[in-house]
């Protein structure tokens, strides 16, 4: 069984996506074997107020309950984000995803720290991506850096119960966030989507550091191909348990929740 | 190229293979796959057509190109069209011919595997002339590597897309485009100055450089649309969903070729990805490059 913990449903503002469909994206995964994706809404990355586009997603994610696994985006800067995060909840959602910089918030700002208590009370995941796009290739009318690496430390140190999923980063073996004695709790679990094998071995490397069940099988569809992220697991080809981890149970742990 | 620096890859790379990891985790690695893409039909080699090898400056340099060649071994790609860059920019004249001479012997070294573009800075005209010569006719090398110190159309560039065009061989251009300021990059060209150069020197055979890695790949692919003479390199880190079948629609498959950029899964994972067929995937993979280098009389 293959989990992708790094995916989207609808339009994205600045790029037309092939596979926005929940139909087109079930017919991507079923190419590649996926079975089970985490799905946000691309589109809520850029409205001001994410709430309809959460709902959106939910009518599309609905059909498919054992495919496709909705997670909401939800700004906590911005008015009536409670109301929002329990109405996500009555729909089913299962996590949230958090764009600080697209967003304009600090994650260890006190309204964040109240969203990540509030959904870590609602046994949410949470899932943090890195990046969206590259920053250059940004269109003209934005300009949003990565998400530093050390605010990530912050907040993971600053909320122990959480459980969070870092998505699309890089770079990690050069932070607190990569090392074992790096001081900081075990919520957290990063995805394959931008990491290196082999030539900077940064998945080895994480592998060694953290252990196996800290690596997430993602890919950033319909954004990015899957391929690349299939093709570090079969160069990497680890022992069947490590690979079974990284390519489902890790993922389906925190969902199934103690 | 990504210069993250991280220490002693082979040792790591052991972890997950040798006796002591499988110890650890309780279970034997399975045999690796021998070739992680299917062979291609008749033959044709996979050939990375934009690869770096690591300046002598660099502690482990060794260990490094070793594991450029293991990774190429993995992801069954046959043969690595590489260069090596200085790494202070603008290049000095000794700096370049520095560089190419450790091209050489890496070539030597892994016969038939690494293939060297000949690196220079057109701010020597003479000398980058001299070199690329000396490289091409005594040395074998199969190309020009263009970087940034000066954008493709400034005329200081001309000779040497003259000689590159009189020596035939191709010339990879270092190429970006971005909506904001490439920090620290102001004569980078891009794929309209590269299709400008192109409508200059028709007969240059011009490789715009990781499509994939160089900003707004749409609007590179756009801007290239009417430039016959050049190639897209689609190689770098960033895994965009269809920007291989966006290439073939707009440019046609003849003129994509296959590149990682050091990006290796990233480079072969895209072509995998693509939704185009096996024939069209061959030309890219190797097929157009080794036509390239065929033009070269032997
Ligand atoms: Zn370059």
């Amino acid at each position: 069984m293959i989990v992708d913990v790094n995916a989207h449903l609808g339009p994205f503002a600045f790029r037309r996506l092939r596979h926005q469909s929940a139909e087109s994206l079930l017919g991507l995964m079923d190419s590649r074997g996926i079975d089970v994706a985490f799905v946000s809404s691309a589109a809520a990355i850029t409205h001001r107020n994410t709430q309809p586009a959460n709902e959106d997603l939910a009518d599309e994610a609905r059909p498919h309950p054992d495919r496709l696994v909705p997670f909401a985006v939800i700004n906590p800067s911005y008015a009536g984000w409670e109301d929002d995060l329990s109405a996500c909840v009555d729909l089913g959602f299962r996590g949230l995803r958090l764009y600080p910089n697209w967003h304009a918030y600090e994650l260890t700002s006190g309204p964040c720290l109240d969203l990540v208590d509030r959904a870590t009370e609602r046994r949410m995941i949470l899932s943090l991506p890195i990046r969206v796009e590259d920053p250059r290739q940004q269109s003209w009318l934005v300009d949003v850096p990565d998400v530093p690496l050390d605010r990530v430390a912050a907040l993971v140190a600053a909320r122990p119960g959480a459980r969070f999923h870092l998505v699309n980063g890089r770079g990690y073996v050069g932070s607190p966030l990569g090392r074992k004695d790096g001081g900081l709790p075990d919520n957290y679990r990063i995805d394959l989507a931008r990491l290196d094998v082999l030539l900077r071995d940064e998945v080895e490397t994480l592998l060694d550091s953290l252990g196996p069940d800290r690596l997430l099988f993602g890919t950033g569809i319909p954004f990015q191909y899957p391929d690349p992220t299939l093709a570090k697991i079969d160069v990497l080809d680890p022992p069947p348990e490590v690979r079974e981890r990284i390519l489902s149970r890790n993922a389906m742990e925190w969902l199934d929740g103690p | 190229m990504n210069s993250d620096a991280t220490p002693d890859p082979i040792s790591r790379r052991d972890f997950l293979r040798g006796a002591a990891a499988s110890a650890a985790l309780g279970a034997a690695a399975p045999p690796r796959p021998a070739r992680a893409i299917t062979p291609l039909p008749g033959e044709i080699p996979v050939i990375d057509c934009h690869a770096h090898l690591h300046h002598h400056s660099r502690d482990g340099w060794q260990a490094d190109d070793l594991a450029l060649i293991e990774v190429a071994d993995r992801l069954g790609i046959d043969r690595l069209c590489c260069s090596m860059l200085t790494p202070r920019r603008p290049a000095s004249a000794e700096g370049f011919r520095e560089c190419n001479r450790w091209v050489a012997e890496a070539m030597a070294r892994h016969d038939g595997r690494v293939l060297g573009y000949c690196y220079v800075n057109p701010g020597h005209p003479q000398e980058a002339i001299d070199e690329i010569r000396r490289c091409v006719e005594d040395h074998g090398f199969i190309g020009v590597k263009l970087y940034n110190e000066h954008r493709c159309t400034d005329p200081v560039v001309f000779p040497v897309v003259e000689a590159a065009i009189d020596l035939r061989v191709p010339i990879l251009h270092h190429a970006g485009h971005g909506h904001h300021p490439y920090p620290g990059q102001p004569n980078i060209s891009d794929g309209g100055d590269l299709a400008e150069l192109s409508r200059r020197y028709p007969e240059a055979m011009l490789i715009c450089a990781h499509v994939c890695g160089g900003g707004d790949w749409e609007w590179t692919i756009k801007a290239l649309r009417h430039a016959p003479g050049v190639r897209l390199d689609l190689s770098g880190s960033v895994t965009d969903d269809g920007v291989v079948e966006y290439a073939a629609d707009l440019l046609g498959v003849d003129r994509l070729l296959f590149g990682c950029d050091m990006s290796m899964t990233a480079g072969v994972g895209r072509i995998r990805g693509a939704d185009l067929d096996d024939e069209a995937k061959a030309k890219i993979l190797g097929g157009n490059m080794l036509e390239l280098l065929g033009r070269r009389p032997s």
